[in-house]
């Protein structure tokens, strides 16, 4: 038995909820950011997957995009990341909250 | 010197006077009396210069502003009429001034005073050489002004700031008309230029009606006359000057001006106003106490004669020929105008002399007995009083009979009640000529009274002259030129009507005044006959009542409907409303900022929703 298309699409789905929800339920900001980055990688294993059924080349063409965009934002989140611990000795998400008070 | 440069000096001069003034002598009156009348003195000679000098209807135009195709002019329009006005306003002028540097010897604001007189000879004579409306509008409001500048001289009395308010505001109501009339004028005829109006116009009859407003509320007639008898409260002989012998009289001058645009409606309308008023004022002047408010009643009947006169129009054979539709009636009413602004500024500056003498006392039943405490002032006071009544081979005399004959040629209605009114006029002159002259001194004041300084007798006298020979054909005609000519004179039958008609009238008042009233310290007519006492008076007081209602009652609760729709609907709903609003909206954003990421992940996830809902078709 091969997978097919919508076996693909659930995995892809699947990742998807669970970065979801780990954005929506974690408190350290660092799990946070890889859940965002399971999102962005669940998307693009859906593009991948169409492409790969229709024969086409677009969502491979997507999936670069996503992945420039997203090594470039690892880049600048982590680089946040870091200093923000450094100045605050902490990255839990409930202590940051100095532009509300 | 040319005329044109004598006429912007005659104009100019009393300006330049009360700017310097205004700039430099506000604190020195005796040296800003001398800057006035020396003005005054240097603008009646070149008054009379340029009068008889013979030179007239010389064009003289400057354009002063230009917006797009409109352009706004001022100019000089030098003709008989303008040159008879000229005379008139520089000569009694110059009395007022002269007179008044005696009666305002010790004012203390003395600078105010000489500078508003020269302000109000500077006004008055740009209405009178106004060559277009505009130009006349805007002279019209700046002897708006300067009345109001000088009735409020004391303006430390209520009454005084009063009296003040009331002649500009009643003043702005007639003046609302006559700017109405100008613009459809401007409309209509493409030009507010006197001479081309007179050429060429629109026949229609809401113009001079219109343009009459200005003169009801200037010249005082029913029924914005309620501000004339306060005007009272200014100085004595501003209201000689301005309350009798001019500004008064330049709505008589100025529907003069616009005869040509006259049609038989309006004509009609304008002589049922003057007579209403003539008779009106009459009935109101026989129970006033007042030396002055007698005098201010009396100037509006004679304005209502003048006004009638207008209105009479031309004598019956001229009619059709729309030239001389008025003629005779610009005649009668310019004569009257002269004639008046002599005896009637003789004796405002009289009964002036009497309250200086009496240490400002102005009741008549206060005085009594000044026959021989102040003799000159009796003797032209009294050819002031003969004048008015119309007592033959004095001025008045010839001025009215040319009135009442116009109104016997044309409409025996308005003749009949006329007629009346001279004897209402005979009746309340003499009235007030016994009560203040005759008998025995009633107060300490008048019992101490005292004749004025020279310059207070040397203008009675100029103007008690004038009195006597002002209404004389070889006097009036080399004053007037050709105006002169439209004065209507009877012949043969007619003119042994009239002339019994005036002797009865005059007689008849005058005797039944000599006769009834006694110089007491009471009004024999409200002993005698309290009812039609009380009636006459609650007729003075009824415009006045009716009036205060209507600004109290009527306009008053309007302005506090008007107040309470703009609290609510403007300042309330539109402008609290969407402030509301928008403050609602600024705290309901507010409460989505709660500091927390994840509820920020979760609106988020809302506005992604709402998104693909609304991509999707949803709603």
């Amino acid at each position: 038995m091969t997978a097919g298309l919508n076996d693909y699409l659930i995995l892809s789905g699947l990742l998807f909820a669970l970065g979801f929800f780990g954005v929506l339920l974690r408190k350290n900001t660092l799990a946070i950011f890889m859940c965002l980055e399971l999102m962005l990688v669940a998307s693009t294993l859906a593009l991948v997957a169409f492409s790969r059924f229709n024969g086409t080349l677009d969502g491979d063409v997507f999936v670069f995009f996503i992945l420039t965009v997203a090594a470039a934002e690892v880049a600048v989140g982590l680089a946040i990341i870091v200093a923000l611990f450094r100045r605050r000795q902490t990255v839990q998400v409930e202590e940051l909250n100095a532009l509300k008070n | 010197m040319t005329p044109v440069h004598l006429a912007l000096l005659i104009l100019l001069l009393p300006l330049a006077s009360a700017a310097f003034i205004a700039l430099f002598l506000r604190r020195a009156g005796g040296l800003a009396s001398a800057v006035s009348v020396t003005a005054c003195t240097g603008l009646a000679v070149a008054a009379l210069a340029l009068a008889f000098g013979g030179e007239r209807n010389f064009p003289a135009s400057w354009e002063w502003l230009r917006l797009g195709g409109f352009s706004l002019s001022l100019g000089f329009k030098f003709d008989d009429l303008a040159a008879l006005m000229l005379v008139i306003v520089g000569v009694v002028g110059l009395c007022v001034h002269v007179f008044s540097l005696g009666y305002m010897h010790d004012d203390g604001a003395k600078a105010r005073y000489f500078g508003g007189l020269s302000v109000f000879m500077f006004s008055m004579l740009g209405i009178v050489f106004a060559d277009n409306l505009f130009m006349m509008f805007i002279f019209w409001e700046l002897v708006g002004f300067s009345s109001y500048l000088l009735i409020n001289h004391y303006c430390e009395k209520q009454s005084a700031a009063d009296a003040a308010k009331k002649a500009f505001i009643v003043n702005r109501v007639g003046d609302f008309g006559f700017l109405l009339g100008i613009v459809m004028c401007y409309w209509l005829n493409g030009t507010v230029n006197l001479t081309e109006l007179a050429a060429h116009h629109v026949y229609s009859s809401w113009v001079p009606l219109l343009l009459f407003c200005g003169a009801v509320g200037k010249s005082a007639q029913l029924p914005l006359q309620v501000w004339l008898p306060d005007a009272m409260e200014g100085p004595t002989p501003v209201s000689a000057l301005i309350h009798a012998a001019t500004m008064v009289a330049a709505g008589i001058y100025m529907l003069c001006r616009i005869e040509p645009v006259m049609t038989p409606t309006a004509l009609t309308v304008i002589m049922w106003t003057g007579t209403a008023t003539a008779l009106y004022a009459a009935l109101c002047a026989i129970t006033q106490r007042d030396i002055k408010k007698v005098l201010a009643y009396s100037t509006l009947s004679q304005l209502g004669y003048m006004v009638a006169a207008f209105g009479l129009g031309s004598l019956p054979s001229g009619q059709g020929d729309h030239k001389v539709l008025v003629a005779a009636g610009v005649g009668a009413a310019m004569f009257h105008l002269t004639t008046h602004a002599f005896f009637k500024a003789l004796m405002f500056l009289g009964s002036g002399s009497v309250i200086y003498g009496c240490h400002h006392e102005q009741d008549i039943f206060k005085m009594g007995g000044l026959k021989s405490k102040v003799p000159l002032t009796f003797a032209t006071f009294t050819i002031g009083v003969a004048a008015i009544i119309g007592l033959p081979f004095l001025a008045g005399f010839f001025s009215k009979d040319a009135i009442l004959y116009l109104a016997f040629a044309n409409n025996k209605a308005v003749f009949a009640l006329l007629a009346f009114t001279a004897v209402l006029t005979a009746l309340y002159m003499v009235r007030l000529w016994k009560i203040v002259f005759l008998g025995a001194p009633r107060s300490e004041e008048a019992s101490h009274a005292h004749e004025g300084g020279l310059s207070m007798t040397v203008p009675l006298v100029l103007l008690a002259v004038l009195s006597v020979v002002g209404g004389y054909g070889f006097f009036f005609e080399k004053l007037a030129g050709s105006v002169a000519h439209l004065v209507p004179e009877a012949g043969g039958s007619d003119h042994t009507v009239i002339f019994v008609v005036s002797l009865v009238v005059m007689t008849l008042g005058a005797g039944a005044a000599l006769l009834f009233y006694r110089a007491e310290t009471a009004d024999s007519l409200e002993q005698k006959s309290p009812g039609l006492f009380g009636a006459l008076s609650a007729l003075k007081e009824s415009f006045d009542a009716v009036y205060n209602y209507y600004v109290a009652k009527i306009q008053q609760r309007f302005a506090i409907l008007l107040n309470f729709l703009e609290q609510v609907a403007l300042a309330g709903l539109i402008i609290r409303g969407f402030s509301g609003l928008v403050g609602l909206f600024g705290i309901g954003a507010r409460a989505l900022h709660v500091g927390s990421l994840h509820a920020y992940v979760y609106w988020f996830l809302i506005g992604v929703v709402i998104l693909w809902a609304y991509a999707a078709g949803v709603f």
